[in-house]
This record gives structure tokens, C-alpha cells and sequence, in this order.
């Protein structure tokens, strides 16, 4: 009835159609395959409310004026089948009465098709080009980050090493794509010594088109995993395009990421690798993670250096090792780079610890891979508690691989032995389930069908001495 | 799934703070167990109960919805039917709508809830209900009887005088001389069975002792007057269980002695008043655990849970210690049969979150309530048959 009632009334249907199309960026294509997905238009407006921009305000009001429309066009052709016997008005007026809100919720995305198409492709297109050439002029190193995971923290834990020692600018927060990199450009000052570009691959080619029009002098590729595979197909090809960046750059200057599994069958010998153990050298000793951050002693020959981060886990020392191997190359300081390592902290909802009713809380629900969950299971294993929770609805994105990954999901889970699992009911659940019961998991498993509830009374469930690992976190339209 | 009744409100000085305890810290928590059909029961100022899932929602009572949704409602009824049920009409034909409840959950602070009022009235029901029973709760609040218990038992406790209110109306200055005779300025005036500090006075001479005495008694028909700890460090214990009690953490409300926690300082400005810095708890601010030398803490602890049972107390309950720092002598002070939101937020410093505790509760409820049910309550006679 609900559902109906959302449907049907003119106004909540144009706020919920509004809602999903701004949920997804107004991209046509995932507002669609959305719209069919959902069983019941009552509970899509789930986690907040429409943001009542002045774009989603013409777009709820063009909805309400159309609806509007068809329905007194309706009532218009049956009444003219009533009392004059117009007989097509038999027909059509109950067809326009009943499918105003599914024809609305589809014409609505054609204006959007048409300006994309017709106004901000061009558009686009021009600033890309624009760009190249601004890359081309920059005399600064270029250092392209790309991969299936880890690539905006790589690229975060470089600025902020870097930066204590060199003028250094990367692209904001996660914009990673033409676009976003041609805006990057434009915002140069020109006296920049180093380029951070992150590379955010959604289909075939993405990759080789950002490096031929970013031109990098190095680039680093932080691991491969199940992603966009509605657009990849197979982890083999998104490899393929990743890896594009590698060839661009003749294999010199890259440095692959050699804990990342899946990358390895693409490895060539002129590549350098980074990891926990070795990075271009250095060896890693004295490691200790705590849930106040991670440190570890770098050594090559006789040199040593002993850094402390104040990121969580044993897989950030990789990329660690990474910075400060390439800041001293770069021409950092000693001093600088275990200054600049020091200041490298959690991002929100990154592997990021608080406290909460006496519990340590870690947020991990930006995470969105299998590597991550990977990741974040060793540390759930490694940090001492008293009891330990974990915390996901499983993984979005995954294709044809969803069941394999999230079975592969529910051993991991089970192997860090938490006392408490939580799995946000959704079609992923039976999946993790299966893992955890084929790993002999033996705590308790708890489904939870009101995540929002769950997450918003976090504090009800825990205690001091508690360990709550939250990973990853499913938006509306995937939920 | 189990049937949990909530009742809370009643006919209370802390009817409010009632409210909050089963909203926040009973509902919320039973609720996202999901392992309870929960009830809420709430019991107004006038005495009716009302059962209703609205009830459940703390806006109701917070943005002064409740006298208008309480115009609009009819009250609910209790059937005893070896158990308790609840019942109450809907809709416009007046549907009879019931529940059995399998475990009834007081919420209700101070008078007709907490000083075993409900506490009776559940029992004779037969159903099994969380927290202290109705002899321990009754003992519990009334602060002279505790007081007198724990010197039976040789526990501690500071010197005090107590008069009804009949004997002090009839002679209020006999009363008076009587506490100065036995007791030493400065002194406390407590009405002996409300909570929440309600009517508690301190008083440093006797002008201020006759006006104490004469508040005191506007809100009780029994009061006690008790001679101050010196250099005093107060704390509170929570303890739960039932033959095998445990005990939370020892916490210090950080007040001066001067300011001690009066209603406004406990639940209106979040306990500020005191000084230093501490952890925003249910009631205020306070230490948590208190920063005792680890021999003096023990020793209060100790004496929390000797307090605990020889009250008789099961399932819940909180004690409260006075310390004279400089001598380490700990003295009992009262005993809360339900604390406010159930202490929840030391129980959780202490490991056990607001989900477990409610659930463990639960837990002891029931097999209190075993256990009395093995106990034989029937005695075969030929009385009747003589007549």
C-alpha cells in the first residue's frame, strides 16, 4: 500500500525519482537499472532526504508538471468517452491514468541524455584537450596513481610525505577522471616540483586515454581486485587497462604494489616493487601495530630509518616504505620524510579509529574491495580486544564474481576470529554466510535488516575493552 | 520471541527521569536485541496505565505530546490470569486487544514503582520481573531501615537520628534537640524514601536544621538526620546478579561536599555543578573509575556488595558509600534497588553493553523466578472441611 501510495502520489513519486537521480549523480544509466530493481518505492528515501539543489528542484517540478499533465489528460479522455462516447478515450484515458509515474520516471532522463550529449561532452571534451597540453608544459614529476584500490590514500600519504619537502599538488579527494584531472590542470600554478594524479578507471581504456593526456614520468599501481566489472567483464582485462599506464611509461619508473596477488601475473622485470618486507632496497624490520598507529624501521646497507605513521595496519607500511624510498630519491631529507610520515594520518571512514561508549571503533566503510576487507581482517586478527566485532553488508560492484568474492569475503572474516559478525541483510549475506560456515566460523552471526538503525545505535551494542571493525557501507541504490 | 513489559512513570517525585530510564535505556536496547517483543507500559501521574507502541517514542513525552495523546486514549487493564496480561480495546468497535507478558521490566523510580509497590503487585501475579524484589526494594527505600539492616549486620554506616512525621508534629523541637544532642553540625535531612536527592538538605546550625526539617517532611512522612563524613569522597557501586552478585566500577560523582548532587545537579544542567574533570555519565560528571588507592577501593567494594546482600538484593541495584579520605574508613550511605538509566554507562565502562545488560537482567529475573517457584507455597489442610 505504501508502495502505491509512493508511486502514485504526484509529489512523493517526483521527490523519490528526484532522490534517485541525484543518489546517482543524474548518470541515466545506474538511475535506470535502479528503478527496476526496487520492489518497494516507499523505502528507496532510506538513509536522508532529497537535497533540494536548484537542479533537483526543476527536476521535481518538471516531474510534477508532466504527471500533472497525463493525469488531467486521463480523466480528459475518459470523460470524453463518457459523455460523448468517444470510444479511444476508453482506452487510452485508464492507459495515461495508470502509467503516468513509470512514462515520468523515464522522459525524465531524456533531457538529461540530450544535455549530457549535447552540451557537456563538448564541453568536457574541450577542457581534456586543454589539459594536455598544460601537462606537456609542466616541468614537474608527473607521478600517475592508478589501481582497483588504495590509490587515493597512496596518493594522500604522498602529498602529505612530499610535502615536507617539495611544492607538491594532487588531484582533490577522489577525482579521478578526465574531467577532473582537466580541472586539476587548469588550477596549476606552474612552479609545482611534483604531480599526484590519480587515476579512477570505469572501462576499458580509461587508463591509457588518462596517461596519454597527463603524460606521467612515473606511476604506480597499488593493487588489482574484482571492480567496474559490469564494464571490465574480467579482472584480466581491467588489469589490461590498468597496467596500459605501466607501457606508457616503457615499464621505467613503476612501481607495483607486490602484496597485491592478482597483479603479479602481469609483472615484467623492469618494474620495482613495494611491500611490507622489501621496497626498492629497503628492508622493513621492528614492526608494531597498535590502534594508536604503525611503526617499522627501514634499512638499506647501513642506513637506517625508524618511521611511525599514525595509519592502522600492516598494509600501509608498503606504501609507507614506498613514499619515503621515493621521497629520498626525489631529494627529501631524512629528517623530512620521517617528519612527513609522522604527520600521515586516517582519513574519515578510512581505517579510521574513535573511541565510542569505551569501545575502539574502526570505520572502514569507504572500503569498497576484497584486498581492503583482506587488509582490515589482519588487523581485526593482529589488535588485541576483549571482544572483537566486524561489521559489513559485503561488497558492491563485484558482477559476475559476487558470489566467489564474498565467500572468499566469509573466510577472511572467519580467520580474524571475531567474537560477533553483523552482515547488513542484502543479497551478498547468503554468500558471507557460506564462507564463514565453510571456515567452521563458530561466533555469532547476526543479520541485521535496519543497517541505519544498527549503524545510528553503535553505541548500544558495545563496551570497554570492545574492537568494532565496520567495513564498507552500501549507499540506497545499491542497498 | 519473549514478551517484555517496560512500565515506567507512575505516581512519582521521578516520574520524568522514569521516563528516560525505559525509553533510552530499556526499549532502545531490548528492542535492537531482537530477541523481545517489547511492551511499554507506562503508568501516568494519575495512576492509569496505558500500553501503546507511542509510548515508546521519547518525543511523546519530550515535546509535552503525552497529556493531549493521554485525552485522546483510554487506559489499558491488567488481567491476572495466573500471570499478568495486558488488554485494551482498539479501533472503533473496541476491539479487546491482549498480550501475555513473560517478563515484566520496572522502569518506575522512587514511590509506587520503586519502593516495592510494583514490585508486589508483579509478584502476586506470578510473573518473573527484573530487578530487586519487593522486600529488598521496600528495605532499599527506605533509607532508616537500610541504615538500621546494614548496623545489624554490623556494616558501617554513618550516625543518625530519624521521627515520623507524627511524632515530630507533635513535638518538632524535641526532634531537633535530639539530632544535636547525638550528632554534630554540619548534617544531612533526608526525607527517607524518595531518590534523586529530592528534598535533601545540608545544614550547619539550627535555624537551618528546623527549616531542613520542615521541607523534609513536605515530601515524606519519615525523615533521618545524619551527621556529615568528614573529608568525604562519595561513590556509588552498581552491583547485578542474584546469589553470585557482580559489581560494576567504583564511581566518583565529582562534587564538592558542599554542592552535593541535588535533582537539578543530577538530571537538569548534566551534573556540572561539581568540579574537576571527568566522564559525562547518566548523572553528570563524574570519575570513572573513582581514582582510589587500589586497598581503599576494594575495601568499598566489599562493603558495596556485603550492603547488596544483606538487603537481600537481586537482579539490580546501586550503593552508595560515603569515604572519610583522611581516616580510609568507608561508610554505607543508601542503597538504590534501580538506578537511573541503569547505570548503564558505567556497565558498559565495565564491559558489558547496554544490549547485554538489559538481556542478562532478563536473565536473572527468570531464574529468581524459578527459584521461588520451587518453593512450596501450599499447605495441604482438613481446615475447610470442618465447617
Amino acid at each position: 500500500m505504501s508502495n502505491l501510495r509512493s508511486m502514485y502520489g504526484i509529489r512523493s513519486a517526483a521527490t523519490i525519482f528526484t532522490y534517485m537521480l541525484q543518489n546517482v549523480e543524474y548518470a541515466p544509466g545506474p538511475y535506470v537499472r535502479w528503478f527496476w530493481r526496487t520492489q518497494d518505492f516507499s523505502k528507496v528515501m532510506y538513509r536522508r532526504q532529497l537535497d533540494l539543489t536548484k537542479a533537483a528542484r526543476l527536476i521535481r517540478l518538471a516531474l510534477i508538471a508532466g504527471m500533472t499533465f497525463q493525469l488531467v489528460m486521463g480523466l480528459l479522455l475518459l470523460a470524453l468517452w463518457h459523455w460523448h462516447g468517444w470510444m479511444p478515450g476508453k482506452y487510452f484515458g485508464p492507459i495515461l491514468l495508470v502509467s503516468y509515474p513509470l512514462v515520468w520516471a523515464h522522459v525524465v532522463v531524456a533531457p538529461l541524455i540530450l544535455g549530457r550529449e549535447l552540451k557537456v561532452k563538448p564541453q568536457q571534451k574541450k577542457h581534456i584537450t586543454a589539459s594536455k597540453q598544460i601537462f606537456e608544459k609542466h616541468s614537474a614529476v608527473k607521478i600517475a596513481i592508478a589501481g582497483s584500490y588504495g590509490k587515493t590514500s597512496m596518493k594522500e600519504l604522498l602529498l602529505t610525505v612530499f610535502g615536507e619537502g617539495k611544492k607538491v599538488a594532487a588531484t582533490p579527494a577522489n577525482k579521478n577522471v578526465a574531467i577532473s584531472h582537466a580541472h586539476f590542470a587548469r588550477k596549476l600554478e606552474g612552479d609545482e616540483a611534483i604531480l599526484l594524479i590519480e587515476y579512477g578507471e570505469g572501462e576499458p581504456g580509461d587508463v591509457r586515454r588518462f596517461s596519454e593526456t597527463t603524460q606521467p614520468t612515473h606511476g604506480i599501481i597499488t593493487g588489482l581486485a574484482p571492480a567496474h566489472l559490469d564494464k571490465y567483464k574480467t579482472l584480466q582485462a581491467a588489469g589490461e587497462d590498468i597496467f596500459s599506464l605501466a607501457d606508457y611509461l616503457h615499464g621505467q619508473n613503476v612501481y607495483i604494489n607486490a602484496e597485491s596477488l592478482a597483479l603479479q601475473p602481469f609483472l615484467k622485470e623492469q618494474y620495482q616493487t613495494y611491500s611490507a618486507a622489501d621496497t626498492l632496497g629497503w628492508k622493513v624490520s621492528n614492526v608494531d601495530i597498535r590502534l594508536q598507529g604503525t611503526g617499522f624501521t627501514l634499512s638499506k646497507g647501513k642506513q637506517k630509518l625508524a618511521v611511525h605513521s599514525q595509519l592502522l595496519g600492516r598494509h600501509h607500511i608498503g606504501p609507507l616504505s614506498l613514499a619515503v624510498a621515493l621521497g629520498l630519491e626525489l631529494g627529501l631529507s631524512e629528517a623530512q620524510v620521517k617528519a612527513g610520515v609522522a604527520k600521515t594520518a586516517p582519513y574519515e571512514h578510512r581505517m579510521f579509529p574513535y573511541k565510542l561508549g569505551g569501545a575502539w571503533i574502526i570505520d572502514d566503510t569507504y572500503n569498497g574491495n576484497i584486498e581492503g576487507i583482506r587488509a582490515g581482517t589482519a588487523l581485526l586478527a593482529e589488535l588485541p580486544a576483549k571482544r572483537k566485532m566486524y561489521v559489513t553488508p559485503g561488497l558492491v560492484d563485484q558482477g559476475n564474481e559476487a558470489e566467489s568474492v564474498h565467500v572468499e569475503m566469509g573466510k577472511l572474516i572467519a580467520a580474524a576470529k571475531p567474537d560477533k559478525v553483523v552482515l547488513m541483510q542484502n543479497s551478498a549475506t547468503k554468500h558471507i554466510q557460506a564462507g564463514l560456515e565453510s571456515a567452521g566460523y563458530q561466533g555469532e552471526v547476526q543479520v541485521e535488516t535496519q543497517p541505519l538503525d544498527f549503524y545510528q545505535n553503535l553505541e548500544q551494542y558495545v563496551a570497554a575493552g570492545d574492537l568494532v571493525l565496520m567495513q564498507n557501507d552500501w549507499t540506497d541504490n545499491y542497498a | 520471541m519473549k514478551t517484555v513489559a517496560v512500565i515506567f512513570g507512575s505516581r512519582s517525585t521521578e516520574h520524568d527521569v522514569s521516563v528516560v530510564t525505559a525509553i533510552a535505556s530499556i526499549i532502545k536496547p531490548l528492542e535492537l536485541s531482537k530477541k523481545f517483543n517489547v511492551e511499554a507500559v507506562y503508568i501516568a501521574k494519575d495512576g492509569a496505565w496505558y500500553w501503546d507502541e507511542t509510548l515508546k517514542d521519547i518525543n511523546l513525552f519530550s515535546k509535552g505530546k503525552i497529556d493531549d495523546w493521554l485525552r485522546k486514549t483510554k487506559p489499558a487493564s491488567v488481567q491476572f490470569d495466573g500471570g499478568m496480561t495486558l488488554v485494551k480495546e482498539k479501533g472503533l468497535g473496541g476491539r479487546s486487544v491482549k498480550r501475555k507478558i513473560d517478563v515484566a521490566f520496572p522502569a518506575t523510580h522512587g514511590t509506587f514503582g520503586e519502593d516495592g509497590s510494583l514490585m508486589g503487585l508483579l509478584r502476586m501475579s506470578n510473573v518473573p520481573f527484573v530487578g530487586c524484589d519487593m522486600d529488598a526494594s521496600v528495605l532499599a527505600m527506605d533509607k532508616v531501615l537500610a541504615k538500621l539492616l546494614a548496623m545489624t549486620h554490623n556494616l558501617p554506616t554513618s550516625p543518625m537520628q530519624f521521627a515520623d512525621k507524627a511524632g515530630y508534629e507533635n513535638n518538632p523541637k524535641n526532634f531537633a534537640d535530639a539530632c544535636e544532642k547525638s550528632l554534630t553540625y554540619p548534617m544531612f535531612v533526608k526525607p527517607a524514601h524518595l531518590g534523586s536527592s529530592i528534598g535533601i538538605s545540608r545544614v550547619k546550625d539550627r535555624t537551618e536544621l528546623d527549616n531542613a526539617l520542615e521541607v523534609a517532611f513536605h515530601y515524606d512522612d519519615k525523615v533521618l538526620v545524619e551527621q556529615e563524613i568528614p573529608n568525604l569522597i562519595e561513590v556509588t557501586l552498581p552491583i547485578m546478579g542474584n546469589e553470585t552478585p557482580q559489581p560494576a566500577l567504583l564511581e566518583r560523582p565529582l562534587t564538592q561536599a558542599e554542592d552535593f548532587f541535588d535533582f537539578d545537579t543530577k538530571y537538569m544542567h548534566g551534573g556540572k555543578k561539581g568540579k574537576g574533570n571527568g566522564t559525562a555519565g547518566a548523572q553528570g560528571y563524574s570519575e570513572l573509575p573513582a581514582k582510589l588507592d587500589p586497598k581503599l577501593y576494594a575495601k568499598a567494594e566489599k562493603l558495596g556488595l556485603d550492603v547488596y546482600k544483606a538487603l537481600g538484593c537481586s537482579g539490580l541495584a546501586r550503593v552508595d558509600m560515603l569515604i572519610n579520605s583522611k581516616t580510609n574508613e568507608v561508610y554505607f550511605n543508601e542503597v538504590n534497588p534501580l538506578p537511573g538509566s541503569l547505570y548503564a554507562h558505567n556497565w558498559r565502562e565495565a564491559g558489558i553493553s547496554s544490549i547485554d545488560l538489559v538481556q542478562k537482567l532478563i536473565d536473572y529475573a527468570e531464574q529468581r523466578w524459578q527459584t521461588q517457584q520451587k518453593q512450596n507455597t501450599i499447605f495441604a489442610t482438613s481446615f475447610l472441611q470442618q465447617f
